[in-house]
């Protein structure tokens, strides 16, 4: 069987724009017949998607889908390349059902389209064909995530996460899922805190509306009676801190210095200590260390990667206060 | 004196006029398990040793004289400079105790009188809404049901004084207990700095969990971790109750 050319990956969106070229050879001479034209047309496919045919992909996909399910190859959310190839993964559907990477690719066709149903359908025939394949839940997160199912999405992110790490993936792509998954889980936490923030509001004004009531009522609400009118100005003033607290975890502040790195002041993700026991994020400075000078950036001591320790302690810190204030997740 | 000296560390030379005979345990004492008497009794030191010294014995007076802040500021001054000249020595360890329980103590009073203004405006606000949706509040939901709501808000605004465990990553692995000097080793394990000095003259130089060969200069002080306990502490005071 010829071997067929991958795509290339983009810098952006790379998960997405990497082409897979699963050759579906099932074993038997006429399968392999089927499964190279099947190839072919992903090829061909791959072509159309590259002069942004798109819609033609998507037909080529569509008619091949008579008898059997349709793959196409997926439009990539690329500037470059077009639907061609969901055309052609639709004929190659067609005439390989069972290959998961042809369900995935049309799923990508739809995801150009911005199609989410049709994007959680493809993915997730893929995926029930192939677990492993990290863009089907890649692409099945985030159908979820544009219909606001955010559990959903951020389980489905965590899994092809957990895959990238497993199989020791570039660094760009971990990079890609984590980002996406910090977008998933702060969206969720926004959801569930703006229901919070408007009752614990209005709790507050009952509170207050209660208590004046019952100063008025009483008639220490006077503005002659100064002893009262403290004590009523010194309950509200408690009440509000009492709110403050009690919310103080769903409250978008600062983060705290020790769980920043020292060079981009974000929230550390794989912190590492140098010897001179300051800790930084280890991608900013392997980056700091080959582009500016072997030398610590704050204390300035001379360092080598090799020093570098992962401070496993930190990370577990970090893991701990994103759990209890997910609004930290919000990337600058 | 010298006749006790049967393993001496390496030490750069400014720092070995501040060892003295019994600030490290010689094999002798060890095996009668006997203490070494408190530090000021005995130590003719150093200078820094001296101003340790005195920082610590302000701070006890202080203390003792209810001047809980003052003595707490002399306590935390010369706990930090006995740290820098032998971080696992007696000394430190006596003045440590001295210092978390003034601290305890501090957090103790504060904590009651947080706790007993919360409890007042607790009574004052369930009553004063049960009084106001009786008469007719529109916007209420079920009376109950906001009153629990309220009991919610105020058990989570004291949640910071009340007593839970310290979380595991602010712990050492050996001790258990909090960090007061967290040390990393080569492996990324952070252990406190005097009991992994222990660990490492009486066990063996290996590191206790990953089993990787360590010896002590390879330690590196843990800051953020440090930053970290510091930042827990002052929030929850009463992590500082040494069990």
């Amino acid at each position: 069987m010829a071997v067929f050319p991958r795509g290339t990956p983009l810098s952006s969106e790379i998960i997405l724009t990497s082409l897979d070229s699963t050759p579906c050879g099932n074993g038997g001479g006429g399968r392999d017949g089927v499964a190279q034209q099947a190839e072919l047309r992903r090829i061909e496919g791959n072509a159309c998607f590259k002069k942004a045919r798109l819609g033609a992909a998507i037909d080529c996909y569509t008619e091949a889908s008579k008898p059997l399910p349709v793959s196409g190859t997926l439009p990539f959310p690329v500037q470059r390349s077009s639907l061609v190839l969901a055309c052609d993964s639709c004929t190659a559907i067609a005439l390989c059902p069972d290959v998961a990477v042809y369900w995935m690719n049309r799923g990508l066709c739809h995801f150009r389209r911005k199609d989410w149903t049709k994007v959680e359908e493809d993915s997730r025939r893929a995926l029930a064909l192939d677990d492993t394949l990290v863009k089907g839940h890649y692409l099945l997160g985030y159908a979820m995530l544009e219909k606001e199912e955010f559990p959903l999405a951020i389980k489905e992110f965590e899994k092809g996460l957990n895959l990238l790490k497993s199989t020791n993936s570039a660094a760009n792509m971990i990079e890609d899922m984590w980002q996406v998954l910090a977008k998933a889980k702060y969206l969720d936490w926004e959801q569930h805190s703006t229901e919070q923030v408007w009752r614990m509001q209005s709790l507050k004004e009952a509170c207050e509306n209660a208590l004046q009531e019952h100063h008025f009522l009483s008639g220490t609400l006077a503005e002659d009676s100064d002893g009262s009118t403290d004590e009523y100005s010194e309950q509200l003033k408690l009440l509000s801190e009492v709110f403050t607290k009690a919310t103080l975890a769903d409250t978008p502040t600062d983060v705290p210095d020790y769980l920043c790195c020292q060079i981009t002041f974000e929230i550390f993700r794989d912190p590492v200590i140098t010897p001179s026991g300051v800790t930084y994020e280890r991608a900013v400075l392997l980056e700091h260390l080959r582009k500016v000078g072997s030398f610590d950036p704050v204390t300035r001591e001379p360092l080598k990667e090799h020093q570098l320790v992962p401070n496993l302690a930190i990370k577990e810190a970090v893991q701990a206060y994103l759990k209890e204030h997910s609004w930290a997740y919000r990337l600058n | 004196m010298d006749g006790e000296h049967q393993q001496q560390p390496v030490l750069p030379k400014r720092e070995v006029k501040g060892i003295r005979p019994w600030m490290r345990p010689t094999l002798l004492q060890r095996r009668r398990r006997a203490a070494p008497p408190p530090f000021f009794v005995r130590s003719k030191g150093n200078r820094r040793e001296k101003r340790t010294r005195a920082h610590y014995m302000l701070g006890l007076a202080l203390v003792n004289k209810q001047n809980l802040a003052e003595g707490i500021k002399a306590l935390e001054k010369s706990l930090e400079l006995g740290r820098g000249a032998h971080p696992a020595s007696y000394m430190v360890e006596e003045i440590w105790q001295e210092f978390s329980k003034a601290k305890y103590i501090e957090w103790e009073s504060l904590s009651r009188k947080r706790a007993s203004q919360l409890d007042k405006l607790k009574i004052t606000c369930k009553e004063t809404l049960r009084n106001y949706t009786k008469f007719g509040n529109p916007d209420a939901d079920e009376p109950e049901e906001q009153l629990n709501e309220v009991e919610e808000v105020f058990r989570k605004a004291a949640k910071t004084d009340t007593p839970t465990d310290v979380p595991d990553h602010l712990c050492c692995k050996i001790t258990l207990d909090i960090f007061r000097d967290p040390v990393i080793t080569p492996s990324g394990v952070t252990y406190e700095r005097a009991v992994l000095l222990d660990h490492l003259q009486t066990v063996g130089k290996f590191d206790p969990v990953t089993r990787v060969a360590l010896e002590p200069h390879q330690l590196v002080p843990n800051l953020a971790i440090k930053e970290a306990v510091h930042a827990f502490l002052s929030e929850h005071g009463w992590a500082y109750k040494i069990r």
